[in-house]
């Protein structure tokens, strides 16, 4: 019995002590610790994936509402930000004044932007081009912010400790647009050139990188450069422009020849076009009487863009197909094209009326109104009927990328929008082109100031 | 359905040969009444030994009968009996119990020996037991009787109102639906406010484990896996010097459940069927179909540019909108449900048994919700030697859990959809078909009728033991714990219901959750001389769990009716497979002290070291410590017998929380942030390796007093606790590309009273005995972080805010103070924000706090508070002959509740049927009312705003449970075999008194910070059932 008694002693304090303090080291098993991610090639891929996760949901709704919301060619009935971008009565605490979605991307772009390379021991193709990808995406969301919030804090490194100073101040929006270009011209140069399929839309390629470059140069009114960047899109076999037949398929379908860079979405990953746009009786945005009464006679794209038949048209039917008709407040799943061809040809014909280069203007300009089945135009005509180039090649815009989140940067790039949206709500004053700051912003750090107009 | 039928007839088979034998019984003893023995009657007066005073209320009872009565006040009983061979047994609380046979006398005087039953009754707390009177901690008790008349499904129901100083909400009324169980108020900033669990000395996993919840806020209630009638006890240590034992896990109380386990003696067979039905506790109303359509078309033309509104949803000639459905009557049902339960119990000197099974077919409220339950668990005790004892507790459940999607916003809701989908839309299509979709919104029945929401679980919870005394009172006991659950989901929406052609959706989920662990420890216990009593423990333990999920998402199935994964068209999201591991590393000592039970002194400390935090931070230091003092013991107090028993309890000590993600320390990369199909990952939480516990210190005094022989029983507490360190995610500057960092910051602070009051009101022939308790807990945020107060204080979700000085669960938002009748009745010229518009006729009248004529932000104040003044519960027991009847009430009062549920059944903005109150609704110049015009798309947010329209007073009396049973006496039921007969009826939530206008006021669709909202949960239920005991 004592030799037992021995034994279960001996047993259970072998037991206790068996346990050692390594068992408290829990490393992740399925996500990772914040440093402890890059480590192959294929988290490299996942990490710049994931930064398209973050692109996804930031332009959802705010494409619209940062592009169009303020503009002519939409009118709404929609208390909220809808109403408050219409009316021009912005204020500090309406969801278009956020900014976290696109910082969200940014971060993700630091992380990968950092870390990538650090993955593979020399400078390989694939990781380059992986680092080309996700400057670009951070180009977007700062290009966006800018042309959004003026000054914003730039911010170029990941977060990774509490140690970091966390309450950045703004960066001079030229100094971030800087750098806007510094990343785009390194991902046009790092980027593939095509990756085959629908990928070439869906992801950040050397095309897309000069379709970028090209919207960043026309803000900063550096027509020459534009023209360059602009040439690369044109010349690249990867695009061309699809019929008006095809037309609507452009952002129905998604996937187009004509597309430069869309943002992919599907039944899962979902958007709010049909919420901002479609709904017959209820949405966001419908075409306003200013939009309606400024298309040309014949133009084949207008029972494209909108449901002609009614005498209050509510529907938009351009991003779903003609006849398109709905009453469900659900999320849709058609890509977000952000870039495309005819985009890239007008800022081009833009660039070149700055130059006193009309002829290359006007030609580009006919290429577009061709395809609507509009006569071309020469000069004179286009004077004479838009009182000079620039506002027919602005009108051109209005009505074949109407919708798509062009047209108030447009105003504001040629400095339009006090004339255009002055008599429609009283916008006088070019501090106040830019948003507020919203407040939650501005209750986080107390090194953030208000933008001058608020 | 069909296959619930089946169900329903086998078991209605397999009853028919039950109840048939039931019957016959019954019969036979019906018979059996009218022979009647002849009776000698006894006589005789009880006296306690020592002191000679007579006793008082002591029962007595003719053994194996119902027959008792109890001594009066001069000790004097009175007693027939059948005949000579009768044994009398004579027991009182805080005395050993006696049997005498009565033979030939007829004059029986007995003696009671001091003690030794009260002085044997233990309760149980960590790492062991104690007995109830040296207890210098707080400790509540909840035992058997209560537990075996309430007939409930789960052990946190039978808590309610049952424990002081224990709240328990309902989240869902749902079979096996969630409950959240706060101890002593909320300690904790982050949610994790939940108690630790103890069954058996295993920690068990007491979240919800669910992760298909649909539109719930909550899940399931994992502690339905345990069945109420295995149990024995359930005690909640409260006090520091009761759960610092348990030292990380601790601040928020300890539950431990012991289970019943085997008995020296022949094996006694329990046999208990209970069966029932239950229904919705009230309807609430709403418009009909032509007075909603009147609704809507009032508030188009009340739009600051009114319009008529031309399109279909008032138009009553669409075959879409020409119904007029009480989706209330369509979705609710009277719904049956029954429980069978078997087991036995006994064993010899050396092994002891307690085996048992059970089965329980719950249908829910809601048309198609249903909760199928098997519960099987044996647990055993071996005396090996005189030194060495082994056993086991093992239980296993399998549960079938038919799921509605019930609470939440989103179109997916079934009970939302109860109140506010519009009676106008058809039920049916012309063609016969089911109107599935409809302007955003599932048809709910078809929700329920044809979606698949289901959860099968099969849980596993063990602990074996090993126990070796090396000489007396010097023990070593190992215990090596497991609790494995295995849980698998699936749910399916059909393309009936979607308004995209053949747009169909499904997923699974398959999930583990692993925690297992050893504790192994000595014990000391030992009496030096006569009156120095020591205690001693100290041991250490191990605890890990895994975690692990995997899943698919997929849709575009071919058809509705293959419903399994691998008929997707396309998988949408195949990311789940994830594996969480966590683990925790103890040592822990105990001693105490006692002379005689007169002084009483207890010190404990518990060293935690958790994988949570970082390598620095990871340990965690424990302690505390108790003294009592038996002042009744005392000379002074020895000659009176009013005062039976008395002592003071005081404690202080610490306790710890380490309610944060597994990983959260360390920072996590979450994959599945994917692309279209591309996989991706991104940061999803920012390292910070400084994290450490959450401690709470608590101090406690108690009071126990015992009157007249016992008659009398009252315990007090009063406490004081704090929260330091509080784990909380700080907000920090979105241009990081995080939304916050977790940090320890801030304190809390709860303080509180409880009583519990114990009587016998009467006793002899008809007996009344009454427990009452009630519990007051002040919460208060005492301090946190200026750089979080904006406007001084932090929101916190949408109705709440936190601010120092205010409790947890404080609604903040505008105040409504009526509706203008005119437009000019606005004198002011109040408006709404700066550049907003005037309020008119018709809009709310709003508090304007400071005066500006201006309704903004800056008039949002505090309109409510989640916590009640008090709360607790009466339960009265009478007992005549073989009868008793138990009434338990419970109450809560003083609490609100934001009612979400009101707000959208008062709001057309989404096109919502309205409550009846709208039929009041202010139409015209003039009308005096407090009901606003309702407004399409309303630029005042009339509706919207938080406001203390929708705050309600959430107090309340509930008629929880009645329960009156009939006891066979032996004599009848001895012949057939049975040592036990009764039979029951038991009826629950049978009434509730309360001002609360939506379903029941005992609500909560979240838990912890954000308490008391009620977003339209599963509404809870009247349950009566009938139900039969019998022992062989």
């Amino acid at each position: 019995m004592k030799k037992s008694k021995n034994i279960i002693a001996v047993f259970f304090i072998a037991l206790a002590f068996s346990c050692s303090k390594d068992i408290l080291d829990k490393e992740p098993q399925s996500g990772f610790s914040a440093q402890g991610f890059y480590k192959t090639s294929s988290d490299a891929q996942a990490g710049v994936n994931g930064i398209y996760d973050a692109v996804q949901s930031t332009f959802s709704l705010n494409f619209s509402f940062w592009g169009e919301g303020r503009a002519d060619a939409v009118n709404t009935n929609h208390s909220g930000d809808p109403l408050l971008l219409q009316q021009n009565t912005l204020n500090k605490t309406m969801n278009s004044a956020r900014w976290n979605n696109l910082y969200e991307t940014i971060s993700r772009a630091n992380y990968a932007i950092k870390y990538v390379p650090s993955v593979f021991e020399e400078d390989t193709e694939f990781g380059l081009q992986l680092v080309g990808q996700a400057r670009a995406l951070r180009a977007l969301s700062y290009f966006y912010a800018v042309r959004v919030w003026g000054d914003v804090p730039l911010i170029l490194e990941p977060y990774e400790s509490v140690e970091q100073e966390l309450f950045i101040a703004k960066t001079d929006k030229d100094v971030v647009l800087d750098q806007v270009i510094e990343d785009l011209i390194f991902a046009s140069q790092n980027c593939r050139e095509s990756f085959g399929g629908e990928r070439d839309r869906l992801l950040i390629t050397q095309g897309s990188a000069y379709g970028l470059l090209t919207q960043v140069y026309m803000w900063r009114g550096n027509y020459e450069a534009a023209i360059a960047a602009a040439d690369k899109v044109l010349n690249n076999s990867l695009y061309s422009l699809v019929s008006i037949n095809d037309w609507s398929k452009i952002f129905s379908t998604g996937f187009s020849n004509e597309s430069v860079f869309e943002i992919g979405y599907d039944e899962t990953q979902t958007n709010n076009l049909r919420i901002l746009y479609a709904i017959g009786s209820d949405s966001h945005f419908f075409p306003s009487e200013n939009f309606r009464a400024s298309f040309e006679e014949d133009d084949l794209r207008q029972d494209l863009i909108y449901d002609v038949t009614q005498e209050e048209p509510k529907k938009i039917w351009k991003f779903f197909g003609q006849g398109f008709d709905d009453e469900s407040a659900d999320p849709s799943a058609q890509n977000i094209v952000m870039i495309r061809l005819a985009d890239i040809m007008l800022l081009k014909a833009e660039a070149h009326n700055q130059l006193g280069q009309v002829a290359q203007a006007l030609s580009l300009l006919n290429t577009i109104r061709n395809r609507a089945g509009l006569p071309e135009l020469n000069e004179a005509e286009a004077v004479d009927m838009y009182g000079d180039l620039e506002s027919a090649l602005l009108h051109e815009r209005s009505i074949e990328l109407s919708f798509e989140g062009h047209r108030w940067f447009d105003l504001v790039r040629t400095g339009k929008a006090v004339e255009v949206m002055g008599p429609i709500n009283g916008l006088a004053d070019e501090a106040n082109f830019v948003w507020p700051i919203h407040e939650d912003a501005l209750n986080r750090n107390p090194n953030l100031e208000q933008n001058g107009f608020y | 359905m069909k296959k619930l039928k089946s169900a329903g007839k086998l078991y209605q088979k397999g009853c028919e040969g039950l109840l048939k034998k039931v019957l016959l019984l019954f019969i036979a003893q019906l018979c059996c009444f009218g022979l009647h023995a002849q009776s000698t009657s006894i006589t005789g007066k009880i006296t306690d030994a020592e002191s000679g005073e007579p006793l008082l209320g002591v029962n007595i009872v003719e053994k194996g009968t119902a027959n008792g009565v109890a001594s009066d006040f001069d000790g004097n009983y009175s007693i027939d009996v059948a005949s000579a061979n009768a044994v009398l047994v004579f027991t009182s609380l805080g005395y050993q119990s006696k049997e005498i046979s009565v033979g030939n006398n007829v004059i029986v005087d007995v003696s009671l020996e001091l003690g030794a039953n009260q002085l044997d009754e233990f309760v149980v707390v960590g790492y062991g037991k104690k007995k109830k009177r040296n207890l210098t901690g707080s400790v509540v008790s909840v035992g058997g009787e209560d537990i075996d008349q309430t007939n409930l499904q789960d052990p946190i129901s039978i808590l309610q109102g049952r424990a002081a100083g224990v709240q328990v909400v309902s989240n869902s009324g749902a079979p096996g639906g969630g409950m959240s169980i706060t101890v002593r108020g909320n300690s904790s900033l982050n949610s994790g406010n939940s108690p630790l669990y103890v069954v058996d000395g295993v920690p068990i996993e007491s979240s919800s484990l669910s992760s298909l919840n649909g539109t719930e806020n909550f899940g399931l209630n994992p502690l339905a896996d345990i069945n109420p009638n295995d149990i024995e006890s359930i005690e909640i240590l409260k006090d520091a010097a009761s759960t610092a034992i348990y030292g990380s896990r601790a601040a928020n109380g300890v539950v431990m459940i012991t289970t019943k386990r085997g008995k020296e003696g022949k094996g006694v067979l329990n046999v208990n069927f209970t069966s029932g039905v239950s229904q919705i506790t009230r309807k609430l109303s709403v418009l009909n179909a032509s007075q909603y359509r009147q609704a809507i078309i009032d508030s188009y033309r009340n739009m600051e540019n009114p319009v008529e509104p031309n399109w279909t949803i008032i138009d009553s000639l669409n075959p879409k909108n020409n119904g007029d459905v009480d989706w209330q009557e369509e979705l609710l049902r009277v719904a049956p449900q029954y429980k069978v339960d078997l087991s036995v119990q006994g064993g010899s000197e050396n092994a002891k048994y307690s085996w048992s099974s059970s089965f329980s077919n719950q249908d829910g409220i809601i048309l198609n919700s249903n909760y199928k339950r098997v519960t099987s668990r044996l647990n055993v005790d071996f005396n090996v030697s005189d030194k060495l004892t082994v056993g086991q507790s093992l239980s296993y459940t399998n549960g079938t859990n038919n799921r509605i999607n019930a609470g939440g916003s989103g179109n997916l809701s079934v009970v939302r959809e109860l109140l506010i989908r519009p009676p106008s839309y058809a039920m049916y299509l012309p063609d016969g078909s089911l109107n599935g979709y409809q302007f955003g919104k599932r048809n709910p029945v078809g929700l329920a009728e044809y979606a698949t929401h289901l959860n099968k679980s099969n849980r596993i919870i063990g602990n074996q033991y090993a126990e070796y005394e090396f000489i007396e009172g010097l023990k070593l006991r190992s215990n090596l714990n497991l609790d494995f659950l295995s849980m698998k989901e699936d749910e399916f929406l059909p393309s009936t219901l979607d308004y995209r052609e053949g747009y169909n959706s499904g997923a699974v989920r398959a999930i583990t959750n692993l925690t297992w662990g050893n504790e192994t420890y000595f014990s000391f216990d030992r009496t030096f001389g006569e009156n120095h009593n020591f205690g001693a423990l100290l041991g250490m333990s191990f605890q890990e769990w895994q975690y692990e999920r995997t899943g698919l998402d997929g849709m575009f199935f071919p058809s509705d009716n293959v419903r399994t994964l691998n008929a997707a068209g396309t998988i949408s999201n195949q990311d789940v497979n994830i594996l969480t591991e966590h683990s925790l590393l103890s040592y822990f000592g105990r001693m105490s002290y006692d002379y005689s039970g007169r002084y009483l002194l207890e010190v404990n400390l518990r060293a935690d070291g958790s994988s949570r935090f970082g390598e620095d931070n990871r340990f965690g230091y424990f302690p505390s410590a108790s003294v009592g003092w038996r002042f009744s013991d005392e000379k002074f107090l020895r000659d009176q017998n009013v005062l039976a028993d008395g002592k003071l309890r005081f404690s202080a000590g610490q306790t710890g929380n380490e309610a944060i993600g597994n990983y959260t320390s360390q920072g996590e990369f979450l994959v599945g942030t994917n692309y279209l199909g591309y996989s991706g990952a991104s940061p999803s939480v920012m390292p910070n390796s400084g994290l450490t516990w959450e401690t709470t210190t608590q101090y406690n005094a108690g009071l126990d007093l015992a009157f007249f022989n016992n008659r009398v029983v009252l315990n007090a507490d009063v406490y004081l606790k704090e929260t330091d360190d509080l784990l909380y995610n700080v907000p920090i500057p979105r241009t990081t590309g995080f939304n916050f960092i977790t940090q320890n910051i801030g304190s809390i602070e709860n303080k509180g009273v409880e009583l519990l009051v114990s009587t016998k009101n009467m006793v002899g022939d008809f007996t009344w005995d009454t427990s009452f308790n009630i519990s007051k807990n002040e919460n208060k945020v005492k301090d946190l972080p200026d750089e979080l107060l904006t406007n001084g204080y932090i929101q916190n979700g949408n109705y709440h805010i936190l601010q120092e000085g205010l409790p947890i669960g404080t609604f903040y938002g505008w105040k409504f103070e009526g509706v203008y009748a005119r437009d000019e009745d606005n004198v002011n010229g109040i408006t709404n924000g700066a550049l907003g518009s005037v309020f008119k006729g018709g809009d709310p009248i709003w508090n304007d706090l400071n005066g500006d004529n201006i309704i903004d932000e800056e008039d949002r104040q505090v309109i409510g508070d989640a916590q009640p003044n008090f709360f607790g519960g009466i339960t009265n027991n009478f007992g005549y002959k073989g009868f008793s009847l138990n009434v338990f009430f419970q109450f809560s009062y003083g609490n609100d509740i934001y009612s979400e549920i009101n707000h959208q059944r008062n709001s057309v903005v989404r096109y919502n049927n309205l409550s009846t109150d709208a039929l009041n609704r202010w139409r015209q110049q003039g009308d005096i009312t407090d009901f606003p015009r309702p407004v399409r798309d309303d630029p005042m947010q009339s509706d919207s705003r938080v406001q203390s329209r929708w705050v309600e007073d959430g107090s309340y009396l509930k008629l929880k449970n009645v329960n009156l049973r009939y006891r066979f006496p032996n004599r009848l039921i001895e012949p057939l075999g049975l040592s036990k007969l009764d039979v029951f009826v038991t009826a629950s939530n049978l009434i509730t008194w309360t001002k609360y206008t939506g379903f029941d006021p005992d609500v909560n669709s979240y838990s912890g910070l954000r308490a008391g909202v009620d977003e339209g949960s599963y509404p809870q239920s009247r349950t009566i059932m009938t139900g039969l005991n019998f022992q062989f």
